[in-house]
């Protein structure tokens, strides 16, 4: 498949001539105008609410409408990212979590286990998908369970991960998994299941090989469908860390975050807090701009 | 070609070939749709199938098409039975399914491509200007108007040569301007490139315009009722539309569609 891109232009089709036989007037693209000023508008427009609401923040704590033990100040909150990211905060927690300075290591470790968790969601959901929505008999096999399961939240599943694979990593791991696994799995079906037959035949009719229509075809129509569902279980798998780093771990935005609560930071857990959204969020845009090259054709 | 195997692209590619329908039977369960539909298009011939709404054209131009099996009958392709859908009987339908993700150079180039030809890129080319579609090699199937996409989707399938090109009602979802223009780029590029056609059409006068031959299909089961030549010229062109012979054949054709 190549990537093309492009944006939305319908040309108009120009008449040829009455003694046109073979090859017609040449028309003339129509060219639409690409709007990047009105998506910067747009941009700008979804930092409104936001900003709004840091700045009542702002004036309720510094006019002592809301306790610091309640919901520390925005300025508490952000020497405490500082001194995350920078250290020198002199800020301890209990146990071996570190936070002045950790963020690297905090962070890193918890992209560490939705990466490779999410990449092992990938290799398994991708295949079943594709199974269940091209055969009928594999659908009927298997979705009802599917369906089943993926019904089943993410905190349900912590205390069998928690006896399947002890306190720590292999547990933490597998619920991110747990979490990534289905939104792939469905959408793939989803998006495989409805490959329009007429591209299948028209394929066909044009002399590619069997083998090759799920590579030629299935895939790159399929696609659109596949990357939402990478969108959805990237975010459901990083949301699923932090129930993960519940399992006993020492590193990760999540295990700091359930330190902080042991001794009353709250300046610490909305710090750990802003990093899974702000982590969160890049995953997303970097997944969306890496895919966006093989699906621009379907932008609407 | 060796006797006893289905024909091929490569057996077949460049020339068009006469084709023969005899007895072919289809039901969907109990309906049964075709009932024994003979039918002999000869090389480079172009054969236009009308009927009543639901009397099975277009199941039979699937059964051509090699998408669908026949409960009886034969298809022979230049004397050879066709097996499943190939490069050198390709049917192009109504809402032109050029691959959405694919510029209109690489949905051209899609045919030479999977027959391994080194020469996709100079097919596609050559196709871009048969369409008048130059530029637009580069845009999305999406970008182009319903005519455009309808040329490109025909010319798509023409880039293997086949022998055989099926058409079901390819023009039904155009406006008649564009339908009419349609048909003088259509009749111009066969004439470049003669191959045999089958044409399923529910509009008559495209059909007195396309078709060297007329076939006429009764109610569901159907049969073919009337199978006869058009007796005009290959010169048809919008001009023939006023031709008062032209008008009375199609009120004709049309009354014997209505009573089919």
């Amino acid at each position: 498949m190549s990537p093309t891109s492009g944006t939305g232009t319908v040309a108009e089709d120009t008449a040829p001539g009455p003694d046109a036989s073979v090859g017609l007037d040449e028309p003339e693209p129509v060219i639409t105008p690409t709007g990047r000023p009105r998506r910067r508008r747009r941009r700008l427009l979804g930092l409104v609410v936001p900003a709004l609401l840091v700045t009542v923040w702002a004036l309720a704590s510094a006019a002592g409408w809301v306790s610091p033990r309640l919901l520390p100040s925005p300025g508490t909150v952000v020497e405490a990212a500082w001194a995350f990211v920078a250290g020198g905060g002199g800020s301890t927690l209990p146990g071996v979590t570190p936070f002045d300075g950790a963020a690297g290591r905090h962070v890193g470790a918890s992209v560490g286990r939705w990466l490779v968790a999410f990449a092992l969601a990938v290799a398994v959901g991708i295949p079943l998908g594709a199974a269940i929505g091209l055969s009928r008999r594999t659908a009927e096999l298997l979705d009802p369970l599917v369906q089943a399961l993926r019904s089943i939240p993410i905190t349900a599943w912590l205390p069998i991960a928690l006896v399947w694979f002890g306190l720590g990593e292999g547990a933490a791991r597998y619920l991110v998994f747990v979490g990534a696994f289905f939104p792939i799995v469905i959408a793939t079906a989803d998006g495989a299941s409805r490959v329009p037959g007429a591209l299948v035949d028209t394929a066909l009719m044009l002399g590619t090989h069997r083998w090759d229509l799920g590579r030629k075809v299935y895939l790159p129509a399929a696609l659109p469908a596949i990357v939402t569902g990478l969108r959805l279980g990237l975010t459901l798998g990083w949301m699923s860390v932090i129930v993960g780093e519940l399992t006993g771990t020492t590193s990760g935005v999540g295990a700091m975050m359930f330190a902080a609560r042991e001794v009353g930071r709250l300046d610490h857990i909305i710090v750990g807090m802003a990093t899974f959204a702000v982590v969160g969020l890049a995953g997303d845009v970097l997944l969306r701009a890496a895919a966006r090259p093989f699906v621009a054709w379907s932008d609407r | 070609m060796s006797p006893g195997r289905g024909a091929t692209a490569g057996d077949l590619a460049g020339a068009a070939t006469d084709l023969e329908v005899r007895g072919l039977r289809k039901a969907y369960g109990a309906v049964e749709v075709l009932d024994g539909i003979d039918l002999s298009v000869a090389a480079g011939e172009v054969a236009a199938v009308l009927g009543p709404s639901g009397c099975g054209k277009s199941t039979l131009l699937r059964l051509l098409a090699g998408l669908e099996e026949p409960d009886d009958g034969t298809i022979t392709l230049g004397g050879q039975p066709l097996r499943g859908p190939s490069a050198t009987h390709p049917m192009v339908a109504q809402g032109a399914t050029l691959f959405p993700w694919l510029s209109l150079r690489e949905n051209l180039a899609w045919g030479p491509r999977a027959a391994r030809r080194p020469d996709a890129d100079a097919v596609a080319d050559e196709l871009l200007v048969a369409t008048g579609l130059t530029g637009f090699a580069d845009a999305l199937p999406r970008q182009l108007s319903g005519g455009m996409r309808q040329r490109a989707a025909i010319a798509q399938v023409l880039a293997n040569r086949p022998p055989v090109l099926l058409l079901d009602e390819p023009f039904g979802a155009l406006d008649a301007q564009t339908r009419l223009r349609m048909h003088e780029w259509l009749r111009g590029l066969l004439a470049q490139r003669p191959t045999t056609v089958v044409l399923v059409t529910h509009d008559v006068e495209e059909a007195l315009l396309l078709g060297d031959r007329l076939a006429l299909l009764g109610r569901r089961p159907s049969r073919v009722l009337e199978y006869s030549r058009v007796s005009f010229g290959p010169e048809r062109g919008r001009a023939t539309l006023r031709d008062p012979r032209f008008v009375d054949l199609k009120v004709q054709v049309l009354e014997r569609v209505l009573a089919s």
